[in-house]
């Protein structure tokens, strides 16, 4: 598929996708850059530095040959697309656009001598370092829930073999069921993504096992989009799904995956047909080996640059790093990525970093014709990020089925949009 | 960054600023070693933080922490909540959930009953996301509805934990209507835990503790008996439970 710039500028102004002004001339940085993870940050600071520089020679280190986005995972549980369709590959950032991909996993990094040692055994020497990690479970976060417990309770937060596995146990549940979610305090990736998953979840129950219920039990008194949502179950699916407030009880402390059960704070037992356990997180093992991490297990970085703050030189993008108010969102990562290949471009030319500004985007679908939205645009002001005034904000509650129905399409048009700008021939 | 070095360099420490505080020290030479202070790097929500606070020293008769003192020091009104220890304690440490406005010290005292006084502070970020939206924190259902979790048996000897949950608005009386009417203030204000005829542990919570207050604390009970916990607001409404305690 060949776009035109003139196009593909055309489609990202449509979905807010430009992130900070594209230089007039690229100037012919040189050097080596080395990205470590193909996701929506580090794909994107991997396209886009080739994009500012084509001299940069530019490594991507990502382990999948297929990267299947967390975004719109929701659709294919709920049976809406199917799994291939959230597959992105990358033979378009190598042929296209001149990234050298290298399917290995980063197992150490050196910031001292500047350089990463991969599972296969190489090791890259770096002038710049992109790091998007991603993050990794808590597996000593709630008790009960290890590694071996995600096998029959799964996750599915990072998308995969999780996501395939929640979705058979969907599918194999009789009706009558009760899906069971457990949903983590803040913060964690893509803040309103438990609640998209309920309320698809409960769309794909609606059409093909009607007396099952959905039941998400919560250690959060308040979440994203959380009138929108309500508004929207209340709508859609009647009384099928119920949200318990941490303070109703509803923080789960104990899980039994064999059992398929959970336990309460005050000592509830609740048994599940499905239990999707949703458990608490941090940033990418990888950060931490690092050395990139504080005591949260997140990565501090500075706001201006986007470099850890352990290590400057270190660029961190996307949910690893802590950049509140921007949320651990694809689209923040995105943005994020653009503005450190701009970064970087000026680094090794020598020039000042531009001024950075950033975008969020985030559609949710209550049902496949049901969109909700949410806002952002950021600058830095005295040295910390921060969400201009007016400048977004959540779409109308109360706003009418045409209104959802455009927003729904518009989420559609956001995924093809956003997906494109990484791993396609957009930009 | 946000960060910034908070403490050690600042010519007058903080509680002096604070006249509750400088009460509490009162003529005492404070340290500023043994009391921690459990508190997230950020916060996203600053409605409801998660804060825990403790001492680690010994709970006899002879020397026991007799109470802590919570101040957020960039609130409105700097006081959070008082916590009261006896022997029967075991262990003076507590976990709850409180309001913080803004990036701030979180600033607490520790009262010895050989009258060492203890103080300690700790930064926390907080920066509201832009996913987030907390129009109903207020919200409560149930209003003086009580939930409490009590150990099934106690070890003699082994502090227990004890956690407990009322829900109420706490509703802090800065707070205006769209008409611009002043909304009352409504808190619970004393918390109180007894076995036997013995107060075990007491609270004293201000506007800053969290919406449906949540406290976790510790007792040792000598016997079995019954534990009574009674919450009471400030328009002098109580809430009282009842627990069986098992000690064998």
């Amino acid at each position: 598929m060949t776009v035109t710039r003139r196009s593909a500028i055309g489609l990202l102004a449509a979905t807010g996708a430009a992130a900070i002004a594209m230089p007039n001339v690229a100037r012919g940085a040189t050097g080596n850059v080395v990205v470590i993870g193909g996701g929506f940050g580090g794909a994107t600071a991997a396209k886009y530095l080739r994009l500012r520089s084509p001299e940069l020679s530019v490594t991507l280190i990502e382990p999948a040959e297929v990267f299947y986005t967390c975004p719109f995972s929701n659709l294919y549980l709920g049976g809406l697309w199917e799994f291939e369709a959230i597959g992105q590959r990358y033979d378009v950032l190598a042929s296209e656009f001149g990234v050298e991909v290298v399917r290995d996993r980063a197992d150490d990094v050196d910031v001292v001598a500047r350089t990463v040692r991969l599972a296969g055994g190489a090791s890259l020497a770096y002038d710049a370092l992109v790091m998007s990690p991603g993050i990794d479970i808590r597996w000593d976060g709630l008790e009960g829930y290890g590694e071996s417990a995600a096998g029959t309770a799964p996750h599915a937060w990072k998308a995969g073999p999780q996501t395939e596995l929640l979705r058979a146990q969907l599918e194999a549940m009789p009706d009558g069921g009760t899906f069971v979610m457990v949903a983590p305090d803040n913060p964690f990736r893509c803040p309103p993504g438990p609640y998209e998953r309920a309320s698809l979840v409960a769309n794909y129950f609606k059409t093909h096992k009607p007396a099952s219920k959905v039941l998400i039990l919560d250690a959060k008194d308040a979440f994203s989009k959380q009138a929108r949502f309500t508004e929207g179950w209340a709508a859609l699916y009647g009384d099928m799904i119920s949200w318990v407030s941490r303070s109703n009880d509803g923080r789960v402390i104990r899980v039994d995956a064999d059992a398929l059960e959970v336990e309460t704070e005050f000592g509830q037992r609740i048994r599940a047909d499905v239990l999707n356990v949703i458990p608490p997180q941090r940033a990418g093992l990888i950060a931490e080996r690092a050395g990139l991490t504080n005591n949260s297990g997140w990565v501090p970085i500075n706001p201006a640059t986007f470099e850890a703050a352990a290590a400057p030189g270190v660029f961190v993008v996307g949910d690893a790093t802590i950049s509140a108010p921007m949320p651990k969102s694809g689209f923040a990562a995105n943005a994020q990525g653009k503005v450190v290949a701009a970064n970087i471009v000026a680094l090794l030319e020598g020039r000042e970093p531009p001024r950075p500004s950033w975008l969020n985007t985030c559609y949710s679908l209550v049902g496949p014709n049901y969109g909700i939205s949410v806002v952002g645009a950021y600058r830095l002001v005295d040295g910390a990020i921060t969400e201009v005034v007016g400048s977004g904000g959540v779409s109308p509650v109360s706003g009418g089925p045409e209104f959802r129905a455009r927003e729904a399409a518009n989420t559609f048009g956001w995924y093809h949009a956003i997906t494109n700008d990484i791993w396609g021939t957009v930009w | 960054m946000l960060a910034r070095p908070s403490g050690a360099q600042e010519a007058v420490p903080w509680w002096r600023d604070v006249e509750s505080a400088r009460t509490l020290v009162g003529d005492a030479t404070p340290s500023t070693e043994g009391v921690w202070i459990d508190l997230p790097y950020l916060s996203e929500d600053g409605t409801s933080v998660a804060l825990g606070v403790g001492v680690d020293r010994p709970m006899t008769q002879e020397s026991y922490v007799q109470s802590l003192h919570v101040y957020a020091l960039k609130n409105p009104a700097p006081e959070v909540a008082d916590y009261f220890f006896s022997p029967l304690s075991g262990r003076a440490e507590i976990a709850t959930r409180i309001r913080i406005n803004e990036t701030m010290p979180i600033g607490v005292i520790a009262r010895i009953s050989t009258g060492e006084v203890i103080v300690a502070e700790r930064e926390i970020l907080i920066v509201t996301i832009g996913c987030l939206t907390n129009a109903a924190t207020y919200a409560t259902t149930d209003v003086m509805r009580t939930r409490v979790r009590v150990p099934e048996q106690f070890t003699p000897g082994v502090p227990g934990e004890v956690t407990t949950l009322i829900n109420h608005p706490m509703e802090t009386g800065l707070r205006t209507t769209l008409a611009g009417e002043t909304i009352p203030r409504n808190i619970v204000t004393r918390f109180l835990a007894s076995v036997g005829f013995a107060t075990v542990f007491e609270a004293r919570f201000y506007s800053s503790v969290a919406v449906n207050p949540y406290l976790r604390f510790f007792i040792v009970p000598p016997q079995s008996g019954e534990l009574v916990l009674r919450w009471e607001e400030d328009t002098g409404l109580a809430a009282i439970e009842r627990r069986p305690i098992l000690v064998g």
